[in-house]
């Protein structure tokens, strides 16, 4: 009996040896590999981009390309890519967790020469409430009122939750929430611990926080406005609020050359980054609830994105992520403090 | 008063008592009864429960075919194939060091016996970055894996490596008592019949460690299928690649598929309780 | 056997060869060197790097030193509710008989075979905010279980619940019944017997029990990332913090709070091993 057990898992296992679960992903003539990795939100947009991409590159090459993902949160992705996940392209949330990945050597070129300074997609901060808006939530200082149930990601994790942090900030700075002085640090920094105190929930990702307000959890979810509108897609009924000032969101995308050159894929992967700029593409994402760069594109999906009073960017009001990083989510960061203070 | 006044087990239920002793008693029994079955329904049987009616929320039909998506196939295959491997390795030498522990002494031997058993407290999360700090691209035997060609962390390896890790004391601990009470004279009589150190083993312990060995192997596997956070921290939950099932229905809740996670994790808990319940039914049976 | 066992008696079997056992041992302690201890090698030496004051100044953060504590005394809670529970239901799985019992003894196993993420989204299903329950606890008494210690609690009951039953279990089940029967001819009532009698020989696989499921309830991940809420200085464990600090790619306090945690994961292990020996020392006599 235990002999033939023991046959048995050796036939298994050499089985398994054989039909390789998962080898290196080298190239040969017929087919390539190519290993994405990117943030949770736009998991669906790449689910419908991939096999557009890779019917033109079989189209134009005669090559089978296939392709493996992994989505994440931006800042947990990022660290995966530098501690030894070999992606071949990365989609993240903010240019600082490319950054890090282009920091630790594994990316040596300028991605931002890339059109629109390598955004492949936008969004903003904004929103989910539930129907009807029974907490009539209609802008940030709403968020303060006390017994108020939020929720965002953790910012440790998250790129969208970072996001929704400086959007926030960025708005009491900017004079647009009422009750706190334009320019007012100190204000800005006691309305966001009023805010943070109602949090109830800090999800690892954006789209397991949004996916948690779907299941009854809390009045209000601050997220992207993407994420809400395929939520909604899929049929949840809750609306989109979109705050009076908000921050645009800027998501990047960029090849990773140390593993490219490693896997031998540069072309298919680089190849696939220009795809995403093109007008298909764009099309495609602003399908997913992403407000596209790409001027005909925008000028197209016009009515399905109201504009925003008061737009600002990472670069107008935070002047970049490289300043913002530190000065918000480092060891002595504003809002490191202050969800400390907050509980105490 | 009565002279003897019995306790309320089922063993001594044989001199009559009196009316009232006797139902308080059994009162008292059916409470006791009742409070246990009661708690073991509202923490166990009920989110089971929500766990099937989740699964089966669109009908069976519905449940059957989520789980019909190739990527639950190629989930759940890494997954066996990751249990498989660490109970082979395990039975092995999850054997040798029981043998070890029990049949020598030696200086170190309670660290030894202590060392085993830690796995079982070891945070999961603590595991995964263990493996990272040692095979990850900044790790310490990152030079080594470089040189050699190797990936380990971000594959499958070191998924294997981390469900060895928590999966190391079932083994030995289900083998060391069966050993023990074995005891070595008959192993010390077939060597003076002249059989070898290793046809003693085959021959004669073994057979009497069977039901220690097999129950070890199930626990093993059973606690391998079930394993997440170090597989998720030390792998990735690479989609084709390091995803395990525990991993897909991680997933597939991010995505909305509710009916295929709680399926999978249908499948998942409904093959390690077959395993587990059925192993004890057997050895009871062979009793 | 009946024949004459030659005089040589030694305490191991006299025919090993020297090099045989020599492989053997070298086996059993290169696959625990390379399993266990040199992964645990590493993360001592990447939180001791810069010595025990920079552990001190990562864990005595209030983040950090927050959510050891929440662990703590979550975890501690479990163990004591768990004790008194599981022995309840070793009691009434060994000693009666009832409808059902079978399955109880099967329910016990459960949560073995269920993976801890799949525990996790199941409580909330059943006891969170937009559930009956979790809905009507909170709109009456202002009660919130899910993503609040509460939950913790319970998602570590639902994964302990088999180690005191099982650790008890077996001892009942050998109890000498002569110590009860004589009290109970002594005049005692059952709740004395129990008390007074069974308890007392119970306690060793008790603690062992309790002592375990709490060892295992600090470090538990699965159930609680999902049920727990993971607002810093609220509702954050030390696991999860953990978890945190390794995807911001925080090295110092990463391997901090892991320290920590497997020095109490070794101390309780080895007080379990201490008292198990114990109990079977006390067995023999």
């Amino acid at each position: 009996m235990k002999t033939t057990f023991v046959k048995t898992v050796i036939v298994f296992i050499v089985i398994n040896l054989l039909t390789a679960c998962g080898g290196q992903a080298k190239t040969d003539s017929n087919t390539t590999k190519l290993i994405l990795g990117a943030y949770t939100t736009p998991r669906e947009a790449y689910g419908e981009l991939i096999p557009i991409f890779a019917a033109q590159w079989k189209e134009k090459n005669g090559q089978e390309v296939t392709f493996e993902e992994s989505y994440l949160g931006s800042g947990a992705q990022s660290r995966a890519i530098i501690e030894g996940f070999e992606a071949d392209i990365t989609a993240l949330s903010l240019d600082g967790d490319v950054q890090k990945i282009a920091d630790a050597g594994l990316i040596t070129h300028d991605w931002h020469t890339l059109p629109h300074n390598g955004m492949v997609s936008t969004s903003i901060v904004a929103f989910a409430v539930r129907k009807g808006n029974p907490k009539n939530i209609h802008d940030w200082a709403d968020l303060a009122q006390p017994g108020l149930e939020i929720l965002t990601p953790d910012p440790k994790t998250s790129g969208g939750a970072r996001w929704n942090i400086l959007a926030l900030y960025g708005a009491a700075l900017r004079g647009q929430v009422k009750g706190v002085a334009a320019n007012d640090e100190a204000a800005a920094t006691e309305f966001l611990k009023s805010v943070l105190k109602n949090v109830t929930v800090f999800d690892k990702g954006a789209r397991e926080s949004i996916t948690n307000f779907e299941a009854g959890t809390g009045d209000v979810a601050i997220s992207y406005e993407n994420e809400v509108l395929v939520g909604k897609q899929t049929g949840q009924d809750y609306e989109l609020v979109i705050p009076t000032s908000t921050i645009l969101i800027e998501n990047p995308v960029s090849v990773v050359d140390e593993y490219v050159d490693k896997h031998g894929t540069r072309e298919a992967a680089e190849a696939f980054v220009q795809f995403l700029f093109t007008k298909e593409a764009q099309e495609v994402f602003a399908k997913h609830g992403l407000r596209s760069l790409d001027t005909e594109v925008a000028a197209a999906t016009q009515d399905q994105y109201p504009a925003v009073t008061d737009l600002f960017t990472i670069g107008d009001q935070f002047k970049g992520w490289e300043e913002a990083t530190p000065k918000y989510f480092g060891d002595d960061g504003i809002y490191t403090k202050a969800i400390v203070e907050v509980q105490q | 008063m009565t002279t003897v006044a019995q306790p309320t087990t089922e063993v001594n239920a044989s001199t009559p008592r009196p009316e009232s002793i006797r139902s308080v008693s059994v009162w008292r029994r059916r409470l006791l009864i009742g409070v246990v079955v009661a708690y073991a329904a509202l923490l166990i049987l009920a989110p089971l429960t929500a766990l099937v009616s989740g699964a089966f929320a669109k009908g069976i039909g519905a449940s059957l075919t989520a789980l019909r998506d190739p990527a639950v196939f190629s989930a759940f295959r890494l997954t066996l194939y990751i249990a498989f491997i660490t109970v082979a390795i395990h039975a092995l030498f999850g054997t040798t060091l029981a043998w070890v522990l029990v049949r020598y002494r030696f200086r170190g031997r309670w660290l030894l016996n202590g060392v085993i058993d830690l796995p079982f407290a070891v945070s999961p999360v603590v595991v995964g970055y263990m493996l990272l700090l040692l095979f990850g691209r900044t790790g310490v035997l990152a030079p080594v894996l470089e040189a050699l060609n190797m990936k380990v962390a971000f594959a499958v390896p070191g998924m294997i490596l981390a469900t060895l890790f928590v999966t190391l004391p079932f083994m030995a601990r289900e083998v060391m008592p069966v050993l023990e009470s074995f005891g070595a004279e008959q192993e010390h009589a077939a060597a003076t019949l002249g059989a070898s150190g290793w046809q003693t083993f085959w021959m004669v312990t073994f057979p009497a460690l069977r039901w220690g060995f097999i129950y070890g192997v199930i626990l093993t596997f059973a606690r391998a299928l079930g394993e997440f956070g170090a597989v998720l921290v030390v792998g990735g939950g690479i989609q084709g690649r390091t995803e395990t099932l525990t991993l897909f229905i991680y997933r597939a809740l991010d995505e909305r598929q509710y009916v295929g996670a709680y399926s999978a994790a249908l499948v998942l808990g409904l093959l390690s309780l077959v395993l587990v319940v059925g192993t004890e039914l057997l050895r009871k049976r062979e009793k | 056997m009946t024949s004459i066992t030659p005089p040589l008696t030694t305490q191991e079997p006299p025919r090993r060869a020297p090099w045989g056992r020599w492989g053997i041992q070298s086996a059993a302690w290169t696959y625990v060197t390379l399993l266990l201890l040199i992964p645990l090698t590493v993360i001592f030496q990447d939180g001791l790097k810069g010595g025990l004051g920079t552990l001190w100044q990562s864990i005595s953060m209030p983040i950090a030193w927050s959510a050891l504590r929440l662990t703590l005394w979550t975890s501690a809670l479990m163990a004591v509710i768990n004790a008194i529970m599981g022995t309840l239901t070793a009691y009434v799985l060994v000693r009666y008989k009832f409808p059902g019992k079978s399955l109880l003894n099967a329910i016990v196993d459960l949560p073995l075979a269920i993976p801890t993420l799949v525990t996790g989204v199941m409580l909330v299903v059943l006891y969170g905010p937009q559930s009956f329950i979790g809905a009507w606890l909170k709109d009456q008494m202002d009660w919130r279980i899910i993503f609040a210690p509460p939950g913790i609690i319970l998602a570590l009951l639902f994964v302990n619940f088999p180690f005191v039953v099982r650790a008890v279990q077996p001892v009942l089940q050998s109890l000498d019944l002569e110590s009860e029967e004589a009290a109970a001819t002594l005049g005692a009532g059952s709740a004395t017997i129990f008390w007074r009698v069974t308890l007392p020989a119970l306690w060793l696989p008790i603690a062992s029990g309790a002592l375990l499921s709490f060892a295992r309830a600090i470090g538990e991940f699965g159930a609680i990332v999902i049920v727990a809420g993971n607002i810093p200085l609220r509702s954050q464990t030390a696991a999860v913090y953990v978890f945190g600090e390794v995807e911001s790619a925080n090295r110092q306090g990463a391997s901090a709070m892991s320290i920590v945690m497997l020095s109490l994961a070794f101390a309780m292990v080895l007080l379990v091993d201490w008292l198990r020996k114990r109990g079977r020392k006390d067995t023999e006599e």
